[in-house]
C-alpha cells in the first residue's frame, strides 16, 4: 500500500502556497492610515456598463477615486488607489470597486483573492502638505491624479465612507463554465477617524490603454474632496450575495 | 385634526410620451375629488432633476391648475425653494401672491432649501450656505407682501426700493411654513413663528419630541411674518380599502416604491461633508423600515401609517392626534403603482369613514392664521 499524504483539509493553510502563504487571513488591522477621497459626477452609460446587474445607479451618476496609504499592515506598508462606482443595493448606498492599483505584491494578491478587490500592481502616491493633498496612480505611465486644495478641518463625523461592494471571482477550469465562484461581497470596515479635512477637489485622468482605462468614468463635476487620518481595517465580509 | 394630500408627481420608468401628462392629470383629478370630499389641503413639492422620484419642478403651475378646478381646498407649496440660486425671493413673493389671488386666498406658503446634491449641485448652490439663504429669504418675503415698497441689502440678495406686486389676497399674508426633516429645523421653525411642515416619513414616536420642542419654543418666538402660524403637519402614506389585507397589498406597494425611488436620490450628507446637513433628512430614514418586504411585493406597514381598513386607519391616525399634530398630509400614490381608480376609492373611503372620527372644527385648532395676532 503506497503511503498517503498527511495534509488534510483542516490542515491546509487559508491560501496558497501552503508552505508559506503570501499574506495572513482576514481581518487585517490597518492603524495609522491616510485616505484622500474625491467624489465626482460622471457619465451614465459607461457607469452602467460596468455596474453589476443587481445594483442600480443614483441620479446623477457619480464615482469616487480613493487613494489610501497604510503605514502598518500584516504585509507591511502599502498604498492603494481604487476607482469606485457610487450605486445603490436595494435601498442602500454603496460603492462598487471597479479597479484598483496597489504597490505591494502580497497586498495585491490578498486584495484580489480574499476580498475581490480588482487590484493590479503599480505605483500609488499620496502627498500631504499644509494646504494641499495630492494623490497619483500609475502603471506604465500616469493613470489618474487627484487633488484636494485649500484644506480646512471638519468634524470627523461629517465624513461618510460608504460600504464597498466587490466582485469575488474564481475562474473555472471546466469547459463551458466561466466561473466556479461569482459573488458580490460587502466590505464595511470600522473607520476611526482622528483628523479630517475637506477642500476643493480636482480629478484628472491620463489617456490610458484599454488595460488600465481609468478614464472610462470621466469627471464631469467634482462633488467633494475629503482627506482623513484614521485607523481602519480590511474586514471579514458583512454581506454576501450571489451575482 | 385636518387632512391633506401631497404630490411629488413621481413618474416611473419606462417613460412614454404620455407618462408625465398622465401623472399630472391623475393628480389633478385626485385634487378635485379631495376638494369635493372635504380634505383641507393639497400640497405640491418643488424638486428639480429628481428623475422618477419627482417631476414637479414648477409647482406654481400645478397649483394654479388645481386652484381653478377647486373651490375650498387649500393649496400648499410643500415647499417652494426660496434660495436665490433657485428662485429669487422677489419671484417667490410675486408668484405666491398671484396664486393666493387666483385661489381666492387659499395658499399655504411652505418654504425650504433642498436636501439633495442632485438639486443643489445642479443649481450651483453651496450646501453650507442654504440655511442662511433660507433665513434671509423667509424674513424678507413677508415684508415684500405687507409693505407698500421694499428694499433689501443682504448677504445673498439685494434690491433697491420697489413695490413688490401683487399683494396676497389673504391679509396680512398666507400662513408660512418650513419643511422640517430634523429636530434642529423644528426648533428654527418655532423660533420664527412659522409652521412645522414635516416632510420626513416617521412614526408618531419619532415625531413626539419634535412636536414638544416646537410647542415649547414657539411660545417665545419672534415671528418673521405678521402672525404666528403655530401648526404642526405630519406626513405619511394613505391607502384605505375595505379590509386590512387588501389595503396592505396596495398600500405597501405604494410605500415601498416611494422609499425605493427616494433611496436613489443623493442626499447631501452622503457625498458632501457639511455642518448644514448633519442628518440624512428628507425620506432617507424610511429605507430601513421598508427594506423588509411583505408578501405580495410590498414593503412593511410602520406605526402610524394610513394603510388599512377604515378602522385601522382611524386607530393609526389617533396616534398622531395624541402627540399633538394638527394636520396629517398623505402621499396617496407613487409612480402610479396604485391604479387611479383605487386611489380615488381610497380617498372616498377615507372621507366617508375616517374623517368623521376626528374633530375637524376650525375652532379646535390651536392657532390659525386667521385667529392669531401679530407677535402672539
Amino acid at each position: 500500500m503506497p503511503d498517503q499524504g498527511r495534509l488534510t483539509e483542516d490542515q491546509v493553510t487559508h491560501t496558497i502556497p501552503t508552505l508559506s502563504p503570501l499574506y495572513p487571513p482576514p481581518p487585517w488591522k490597518l492603524p495609522g492610515a491616510r485616505m484622500l477621497r474625491i467624489v465626482f459626477e460622471t457619465d451614465k452609460e459607461p457607469l452602467l456598463a460596468n455596474l453589476p446587474a443587481k445594483l442600480t445607479r443614483s441620479s446623477p451618476p457619480y464615482a469616487v477615486v480613493s487613494i489610501e496609504s497604510y503605514s502598518d499592515s500584516p504585509v507591511g506598508p502599502f498604498a492603494m488607489a481604487t476607482q469606485l462606482i457610487g450605486c445603490r443595493a436595494g435601498f442602500f448606498i454603496r460603492a462598487f470597486a471597479l479597479q484598483t492599483v496597489v504597490n505591494s505584491v502580497p497586498a495585491m494578491a490578498a486584495l484580489r483573492e480574499v476580498w475581490g478587490i480588482p487590484a493590479k500592481q503599480g505605483k500609488v502616491g499620496l502627498s500631504v502638505k499644509k494646504t494641499k493633498v495630492r494623490g497619483s496612480v500609475s502603471r506604465d505611465g500616469e493613470l489618474a491624479a487627484v487633488e484636494l486644495i485649500g484644506r480646512e478641518p471638519i468634524a470627523p463625523d461629517l465624513c461618510r465612507i460608504d460600504p464597498t461592494l466587490a466582485l469575488r471571482l474564481a475562474p473555472s477550469l471546466q469547459q463551458d463554465t466561466r466561473h466556479d465562484l461569482i459573488q458580490l461581497v460587502q466590505l464595511d470596515p470600522e473607520y476611526n477617524i482622528s483628523q479630517s479635512y475637506r477642500g476643493r477637489g480636482s480629478v484628472s485622468f491620463s489617456s490610458s490603454s484599454e488595460a488600465d482605462a481609468w478614464d472610462i468614468l470621466p469627471s464631469r463635476n467634482v462633488i467633494s474632496a475629503v482627506y482623513c487620518e484614521l485607523d481602519t481595517e480590511l474586514p471579514l465580509a458583512r454581506f454576501v450575495m450571489p451575482y | 385634526m385636518k387632512f391633506g394630500i401631497f404630490h411629488e408627481l413621481s413618474v416611473g420608468k419606462p417613460w412614454t410620451a404620455e407618462s408625465e401628462s398622465t401623472v399630472y392629470f391623475n393628480a389633478l383629478e385626485q385634487v378635485e375629488l379631495a376638494d369635493e370630499l372635504g380634505f383641507d389641503q393639497t400640497w405640491a413639492v418643488e424638486h428639480h432633476f429628481l428623475e422618477e422620484y419627482s417631476h414637479c419642478s414648477a409647482p406654481e403651475v400645478f397649483l394654479a391648475a388645481a386652484a381653478v378646478r377647486t373651490k375650498r381646498i387649500h393649496l400648499g407649496h410643500g415647499v417652494m425653494m426660496v434660495l436665490p440660486p433657485f428662485n429669487h425671493p422677489i419671484r417667490c413673493a410675486e408668484r405666491a401672491a398671484a396664486l393666493d389671488i387666483i385661489s381666492g386666498g387659499r395658499l399655504e406658503f411652505g418654504t425650504g432649501r433642498s436636501a439633495t446634491w442632485t438639486e443643489l449641485g445642479g443649481y450651483r448652490c453651496e450646501p453650507d450656505e442654504t440655511k442662511n439663504m433660507w433665513d434671509e429669504a423667509v424674513r424678507a418675503i413677508p415684508k415684500m407682501w405687507t409693505q407698500d415698497t421694499y428694499a433689501h441689502k443682504g448677504k445673498y440678495f439685494s434690491m433697491p426700493e420697489r413695490p413688490v406686486l401683487p399683494k396676497p389676497y389673504q391679509k396680512p399674508h398666507p400662513p408660512i411654513w418650513v419643511a422640517v426633516s430634523s429636530p434642529e429645523t423644528a426648533i428654527q421653525a418655532a423660533e420664527r413663528g412659522i409652521g412645522c411642515l414635516g416632510v420626513s416619513i416617521g412614526t408618531p414616536g419619532e415625531y413626539e419630541k419634535r412636536v414638544q420642542d416646537y410647542r415649547r419654543v414657539v411660545k417665545g418666538c419672534e415671528p418673521v411674518g405678521e402672525f404666528v402660524n403655530e401648526q404642526v403637519n405630519g406626513v405619511t402614506f394613505l391607502y384605505v380599502d375595505e379590509t386590512d389585507e387588501e389595503a396592505g397589498t396596495w398600500g405597501t406597494k405604494l410605500a415601498y416604491q416611494f422609499a425605493y425611488l427616494a433611496a436613489h436620490l443623493i442626499g447631501i450628507s452622503s457625498v458632501y461633508p457639511s455642518t448644514a446637513y448633519k442628518t440624512p433628512g428628507l425620506l432617507f430614514g424610511l429605507r430601513a423600515g421598508t427594506e423588509e418586504r411583505a408578501p405580495g411585493g410590498g414593503g412593511v406597514i410602520r406605526e402610524g401609517m394610513g394603510i388599512g381598513s377604515p378602522q385601522t386607519v382611524i386607530k393609526n391616525l389617533k396616534m398622531w392626534e395624541e402627540i399633538g399634530v394638527d394636520r396629517m398630509v398623505f402621499i396617496i400614490n407613487t409612480a402610479e403603482v396604485v391604479p387611479q381608480k383605487k386611489v380615488l376609492n381610497s380617498l372616498r373611503l377615507f372621507a366617508e369613514h375616517v374623517m368623521p372620527a376626528f374633530d375637524r372644527d376650525p375652532q379646535a385648532e390651536r392657532a390659525t392664521a386667521a385667529s392669531s395676532t401679530a407677535g402672539a
